[in-house]
């Protein structure tokens, strides 16, 4: 059974429509990928999934459970994480203070720590005062430690090194393992649809392909059209 | 505009004095003399609808500024001023504005709650002033005396409605002006506003302007009663005031007017009724807070409804379109150049060492992935960032010394990725207010051409697409050297964004301009530009003609992390 | 000098008022940015429910803690009215609310107590602690200093120590990341208001019988309250507590001196013009922000 299920959801963004009908699946232990480029609505559906912003149309369902309707942060407390793009970490507090903040009963810091040794040495550290590599695996494993049962990941290589994407990847498909259903919004398609299970791209607030990752990593041509147009494209 | 501003002049002109002389005719002597004070309280209300209703601020002491006003009506009159009542009334107005630039000069700078709060702390030490040096003539009980020709009841109710008419009016020339518009955009957006026009000179002239106006009201009160006590224009009234001039949007003539009835005739009412007065004090309360949650005052509720009932005007049927403004002579050459820019954020570098070039009357292309630093840039080059290194040039001269309005002044102008206009202008006067000074045809003309709506049209009922391509119109019509265009064709269908992009390509050669435009839609990006630069991770990356740069590997790896040939391989 | 000490000392209760309001208003501000200008009618609320109980035969003590109740219930439902309809909105909008909801319950304060009609104020707590260079120095006005300092710490302690006190912190900073991480955001907001309506009603409790107040005059000490938290610029409890104090103490002072004695409500104005002068120096006029 599906963990996280949307059908059809119509989210609007002061007014203008930006999602438009989009419908997702996000199964336990698998990462989707979400791609497109910016503009295409990709932040606005996270969005609208875990209640930031309200939806206009369709549903959003959790582990079977209708939660449209719901507030952001019941959805939270079922077990829908959303770990939002920028990085938001409360930078007033330390490092450790920002996971005991979201620590589930039933989890411990070690598990945090074990998946990124680099804040357990930062740990009464100033969150405001960490790289933005070490921001991010922050926030990951904030949302790690709330025992989510669906992760949603918000363009998390954004403005950092290849390098430290990697490991941030490593990191999310270990999430993965753990029983999560991963949802991961991206631009840059490469590393994603390396770790990804299922592929999804979104255009202008629509969804316009659904398939495996590996089938699409294999046709490059077909993600270029899909992302930058073409000369000749001039219908849409 | 001027024919709009002359139409609803008269109309405000009109409305007021049929109630005035309905009233006047049909009533006996004790409505009327109650009815004065509610043209009376409709001043005070008016000149709160300026500062809160559209500019956006909270005044909690205009009854205070109406003390001011009539303790220096109270005071001409013992010590035998000329001129009477009407002169005397114009000169406590006047007296109530130092008193209020003083309050508002030290918060007008800082966020609203700063005005709130001092102005609460000044009503409540003007209190304590008051009652110690009491209205001149209190003492000896010399009443205020009411002009020539205006003494009895009847004859001073015409007095007030001619005032009120007077100001009634003034403000509705005063709305529709440049400054007026510039308030609606301070109310709305500071940020955007500040493009435009000073913002501190904005909020400084609505706030004295509407002491005076209060300070009238006050000396009006003088003349009503002859005698006053400062129990008029305590806290708890300025309180109420503001109560009631939020709850029913107290900048619409109509709506200030029904301020008054509710102030004077709501608790004759509950008399009647038998029911304690000041039960009226907490439906004032109750009503704000509901104008508040809904974002609409009884009066716009009003206008809502009264569109909905009236037929639809056909549009766009007549519409005179002349041609477009000529274009503007700027100088050739290069129009902007940056050179070297470098921005940090703490730890973080968004832009290192970036350099572009603009050439005049072309259209340049700025992409890059999300958080490439494509906004920082924009930021940096219209004057938003406080500290950058490196220079921005406007034909060929250095700016960076040079704060956001100066900028935008000199020729630097630019469009919002997040537009909020004031529901309340009309496309016409917010158009004009980012375009300055063109006839009522070019106007037309540059709204058609963008596919608009007409100058009439009321931003409320335009979507927020469109609302877009307001700023945009708004800004080439002004014809300046460099147009910074901010993602314009988000939340526009596709077929619309590429007749966009057509329209942006024609900018330079139709406008004079030169444009930077910032997107992220390919295809519209291949319409509009004749050379694009690539940013990622804050560094530019290639330069060139689209059709090239959007093929090379190292674009395709910024923007999808694989290159085409790389991945095939 | 005696003649200035004992105005001087007889403001530090009045002052010790000012302070606990003002670390309240910033309180309010930080945890659930609101500026709230209904602070010292909800603790009025609270001072006149124990007044009306005791006037009709309760002893202090319960009288005290069902007008503490009455206090933190008001607060809680001005909360509710916030958070349900206003919990998105901008901080402008919410100080509006804010100031119209002081002008209903004023109204209806006033109504339900009479309006000038005086009160018996019970004394919470009556006599002399100690004197001071000849000055007597009471006990209300000792009470109300040590609360204001002890109200000051055990803030801090709170927000800097307890689970609780993290998810306030984290909610003050980022609301919808705090929400996100399920933190239950709507519910520690309306713990908020319903402590800073007990505190604030005790507050006021103590200091009432010094002034013989009305409901109104009461209410309007939110504007001493607002100058303490403006000197703490919204944002240090330290400063606005000895803020507040120092306002009633220049207060006490204004009104040993015969010539200005009656214009001492003028203070916190002045107060207010002043600090947001000096945190404006050396700024341009037309400065881009």
């Amino acid at each position: 059974m599906s963990a996280l299920e949307v059908k059809g959801l119509v989210v609007n963004r002061a007014g203008v429509p930006v999602v438009r009908g989009v419908d997702l699946v996000a199964l336990p232990g698998e990462i989707s990928v979400l791609l497109g480029s910016n503009g295409a609505g990709k932040t606005t559906l996270l969005e609208g999934i875990s209640g930031v912003i309200p939806t206009a149309g369709g549903s959003v369902t959790l582990d079977g459970a209708n939660v449209t309707k719901a507030n952001a942060g019941f959805k939270a407390r079922a077990g829908l994480a959303h770990v939002e793009q920028g990085r938001a970490v409360f930078t007033e507090m330390t490092t450790e203070e920002n996971l005991q903040v979201a620590l589930h009963p039933e989890a411990r810091l070690e598990e945090a720590y074990a998946l990124f040794p680099e804040l357990l040495q930062r740990r009464t550290i100033k969150s405001g005062m960490l790289s933005g590599g070490e921001q991010q695996m922050l926030v990951i494993a904030r949302a790690l430690v709330g025992r989510p049962k669906v992760v949603m990941i918000d363009e998390m290589s954004a403005g950092l090194a290849p390098v430290v994407v990697s490991r941030l990847m490593g990191a999310v498909r270990k999430l993965a393992d753990t029983g999560a259903a991963v949802v991961l919004v991206e631009q840059f398609a490469a590393l994603a649809l390396a770790i990804g299970n299922r592929a999804y791209v979104l255009r202008r607030g629509q969804m316009v392909h659904e398939g495996g990752c590996s089938e699409l990593a294999k046709d490059p041509a077909r993600l270029h059209h899909l992302y930058l147009g073409d000369a000749g494209d001039a219908a849409a | 505009m001027k024919h709009a501003s002359l139409r609803a002049a008269l109309n405000t002109a009109l409305s007021v004095a049929v109630i005035g002389v309905l009233v006047y005719a049909l009533l006996p002597n004790y409505w009327v003399f109650l009815i004065t004070a509610v043209f009376i309280v409709g001043i005070a209300l008016q000149s709160l609808g300026l500062v809160a209703g559209r500019t956006g601020m909270i005044s909690l002491c205009q009854m205070s500024f109406a003390g001011v006003g009539a303790w220096v009506t109270g005071y001409l009159n013992v010590s035998g001023f000329p001129g009477g009542l009407p002169v005397w009334i114009v000169i406590g107005g006047l007296a109530a504005v130092p008193v209020g630039i003083a309050i508002g000069l030290p918060a007008l700078r800082l966020r609203g709650i700063n005005l709130a709060i001092v102005t609460l702390g000044f009503a409540a030490a003007f209190d304590t002033v008051l009652a110690t040096i009491t209205f001149p003539g209190q003492t000896t009980f010399t009443q205020v005396p009411r002009p020539m020709f205006f003494e009895s009841d009847r004859g001073f109710f015409i007095f007030v409605v001619l005032v009120y008419g007077v100001i009634a009016v003034g403000l509705e020339f005063l709305n529709r002006s440049r400054l007026g518009a510039s308030w609606l955009a301070v109310r709305h957006s500071e940020r955007a506003a500040a493009n435009a026009i000073s913002v501190p000179r904005a909020k400084l002239s609505a706030f004295a302007i509407s002491a005076f106006i209060a300070g009238i009201s006050g000396g009006l009160l003088a003349g009503y009663l002859g005698t006053l006590v400062s129990e008029n224009f305590n806290m708890m009234q300025s309180l109420s005031l503001f109560a009631v001039a939020t709850m029913v949007g107290a900048h619409f003539t109509l709506g200030a007017i029904l301020g008054g009835v509710l102030i004077t005739l709501f608790p004759e009412l509950l008399r009647r009724l038998n029911l304690p007065q000041d039960v009226g004090a907490v439906f004032f309360a109750l009503g704000a807070v509901q104008a508040l949650s809904t974002g609409e005052t009884i009066s716009e509720t009003w206008a809502r409804l009264g569109r909905k009932l009236m037929p639809k005007r056909k549009s766009g049927a007549a519409r005179v379109a002349g041609p477009l403004p000529p274009p503007a002579q700027h100088a050739g050459g290069t129009a902007l150049e940056v050179k070297g820019l470098s921005v940090r954020y703490g730890n973080v570098v968004a832009l290192k060492n970036t350099s572009l070039v603009v050439p005049a009357r072309t259209v340049v292309g700025l992409i890059g992935p999300n958080g490439a630093g494509k906004s920082t840039m924009v930021d940096a080059i219209a004057g938003f960032l406080p500290r950058y290194e490196g220079s921005v040039l406007l034909d060929g001269q250095a700016v960076d010394a040079l704060s956001a309005t100066r900028r935008a002044q000199i020729g630097i102008r630019r469009t919002w990725q997040t537009t909020r206009i004031a529901p309340e202008l009309r496309v016409g006067e917010y158009v004009r207010l980012a375009a300055g000074n063109i006839s009522d045809e070019e106007l037309n003309a540059v709204l058609q051409w963008l596919d608009c709506p007409t100058p009439e049209a009321l931003i409320a009922t335009v979507d927020a697409g469109t609302r877009r391509l307001l700023d945009v119109a708004g800004v080439v019509a002004a014809r300046p050297p460099v147009i910074l265009l901010d993602e314009p064709a988000a939340g526009q269908s596709y077929a619309e964004a590429l007749k966009l992009g057509e329209r942006i390509a024609e900018i330079p050669q139709k406008f004079g301009s030169a444009v930077l435009l910032i997107e992220h839609d390919m295809d519209l990006v291949r319409r509009a530009c004749s050379s694009i630069t690539v940013l990622d991770f804050g560094q530019v990356i290639a330069t060139g003609d689209p059709q090239t740069v959007l093929a090379l590997p190292v674009v395709q790896k910024a923007y999808m992390g694989i290159e085409v040939e790389e991945a095939a391989a | 000098m005696n003649s200035f000490f004992t105005p001087a000392v007889a403001g530090l209760s009045a002052g010790g008022a000012y302070a606990i309001l003002g670390v309240c208003a910033i309180f309010t501000y930080r945890l659930v940015a609101v500026v709230n200008f209904t602070g010292a009618a909800i603790g009025a609320t609270g001072t006149f429910v124990m007044v009306a109980l005791y006037e009709h035969g309760a002893p202090v003590l319960p009288g005290a803690i069902a007008g503490i109740l009455a206090g933190a219930l008001t607060a809680l439902i001005i909360g509710l009215v916030m958070t349900t309809w206003f919990a998105g909105a901008n901080a402008s909008t919410k100080a509006a609310v804010t100031a119209a909801l002081l002008v209903g319950i004023v109204a209806v304060g006033l109504r339900l107590t009479g309006g000038q009609h005086p009160h018996a104020f019970p004394d919470l707590v009556p006599g002399s602690a100690f004197r001071l260079a000849g000055v007597e120095v009471t006990n209300a006005a000792v009470l109300t200093v040590v609360l204001a300092v002890v109200f000051t710490v055990l803030a801090e302690l709170f927000l800097a120590r307890t689970r609780t006190g993290l998810q306030l912190r984290a909610l003050s900073e980022r609301p919808m990341a705090a929400e996100l991480i399920g933190i239950r955001v709507r519910l520690l907001a309306l713990g908020v208001w319903a402590v800073m309506g007990a505190v604030t009603s005790f507050a006021l409790m103590i200091i009432a019988p010094l002034r013989s107040p009305d409901f109104m005059s009461l209410s309007l000490l939110v504007v001493p309250a607002l100058a303490a938290a403006l000197i703490g610029a919204f944002r240090s409890f330290r400063a606005a507590l000895l803020g507040g104090l120092m306002i009633g103490i220049v207060e006490g002072l204004v009104s040993g001196l015969d010539a200005f004695s009656q214009y001492r409500s003028t203070v916190p104005f002045l107060v207010i013009l002043a600090v947001l002068l000096w945190s404006q120096r050396g700024a341009r006029w037309d400065e881009a922000r």
